[in-house]
């Protein structure tokens, strides 16, 4: 419970923030490559660097151990390198990341909207069909 | 770059003089407060400040967005899985599978934060930014081309994302908490955005 009404209020503030400074997690590196705008890169490094800072503080407040980075196989690296590929790849064709599509749509884009239809289709497409094939790839 | 939104700084917001609604007010002041919270005032307070507000930069949301998720995690109980404050694919993905579990009574995996009570957070961004959109007057339907295109990148995108493990943000996250494999999934994802855009100049270009 506590988490879920948690995510309701963060996702609250990050949609009112990002459709006020048009935040988007994929557009920084392509304004930067087409135009040298810099805007949303900036944002993008602002929020690797306060996480990346604010994680320790976290662990070191709760007291618990660090999250150990743990080992991991060839087939999982290359799984993850391949999807990683295909969400900036795409992301970039779709004009924008998850979070700014999500804004976007919030904002009456209609092709957003459709955009967030086919996101929540290739979640099932996802688990019924992929995961599946994958799992039986993996030792 | 080709966002159809305006500028963002001075949308008009009714007649001068003429108070806010509350819940309007109530709004911007929790705008405010949040902002002020993640240690950033806004500048020159109740000097020239615009009525539509203090102007949001991707700096600010990228700061309160790390605080944001670290905290939901850490605080807030946002986990298992580690990394796991914002993600916008795998709390969709969440979402999605809890409902239908809960109306089909089917077996769709959920991550452990999502078991209970599912995470919000998509819901949240959405309703997040229609109200922003609403009360700066941004809000209006633009219907752009190519619906079976646009429905086809969501899908890659959000498979994609199952794959690897986080949207983008979740990538981000994962390699400031130290996790090599997300670190390897964000460095393919910067691949994926280099060609992408190489891909988007050299079709403009022809």
């Amino acid at each position: 419970m506590t988490a879920a009404v948690a995510s309701l209020l963060v996702g609250l503030v990050l949609g009112y923030l990002g459709q006020r400074s048009r935040m988007c997690f994929v557009g920084g590196l392509r304004d930067f490559l087409l135009v040298r705008d810099t805007a949303l890169l900036k944002g993008l490094a602002a929020f690797g660097l306060t996480a990346w800072i604010a994680f320790p503080l976290a662990r070191l407040a709760a007291g618990s151990a660090p999250g150990a980075p743990t080992g991991t196989d060839a087939i999982t690296l290359l799984v993850t390198i391949a999807g990683g590929f295909g969400v900036g790849y795409v992301s970039t064709l779709a004009n924008g990341c998850p979070l700014r599509q999500h804004v976007l749509a919030a904002q009456g884009v209609t092709s957003s909207l459709t955009y967030l239809a086919g996101f929540f289709a290739g979640a099932l497409i996802f688990h019924v069909w992929v995961a599946p094939s994958l799992f039986r790839l993996l030792p | 770059m080709t966002d159809v939104s305006v500028p963002v700084g001075r949308a008009p917001s009714g007649p001068p003089g003429e108070p806010d609604p509350p819940s309007r007010f109530a709004l911007r002041r929790s705008a405010a407060a949040s902002a002020k919270a993640e240690g950033f005032a806004p500048q020159a307070e109740g000097q020239t400040r615009p009525r539509s507000g203090m102007r949001v930069t991707a700096v600010h949301m990228g700061v309160v967005a790390g605080v944001l998720a670290v905290a939901a995690e850490a605080l807030f109980d946002v986990r298992p899985p580690e990394a796991y404050g914002v993600c916008m694919a795998c709390h969709g993905r969440d979402l999605l599978n809890w409902t239908i579990n809960a109306v089909a009574a089917t077996d769709l995996p959920v991550a452990p934060a999502s078991l209970v009570y599912p995470l919000l957070t998509t819901v949240g961004v959405f309703l997040g930014a229609v109200a922003a959109a609403r009360r700066h007057g941004e809000f209006r339907w633009v219907m752009p081309d190519h619906p079976a295109k646009t429905f086809l990148y969501g899908a890659l995108v959000m498979t994609c994302a199952l794959v690897a493990g986080g949207c983008a943000i979740r990538l981000t996250l994962r390699t400031a908490a130290g996790e090599p494999l997300g670190a390897a999934g964000f460095g393919a994802m910067a691949a994926g955005i280099v060609l992408g855009t190489w891909w988007l100049r050299w079709r403009a270009s022809r």
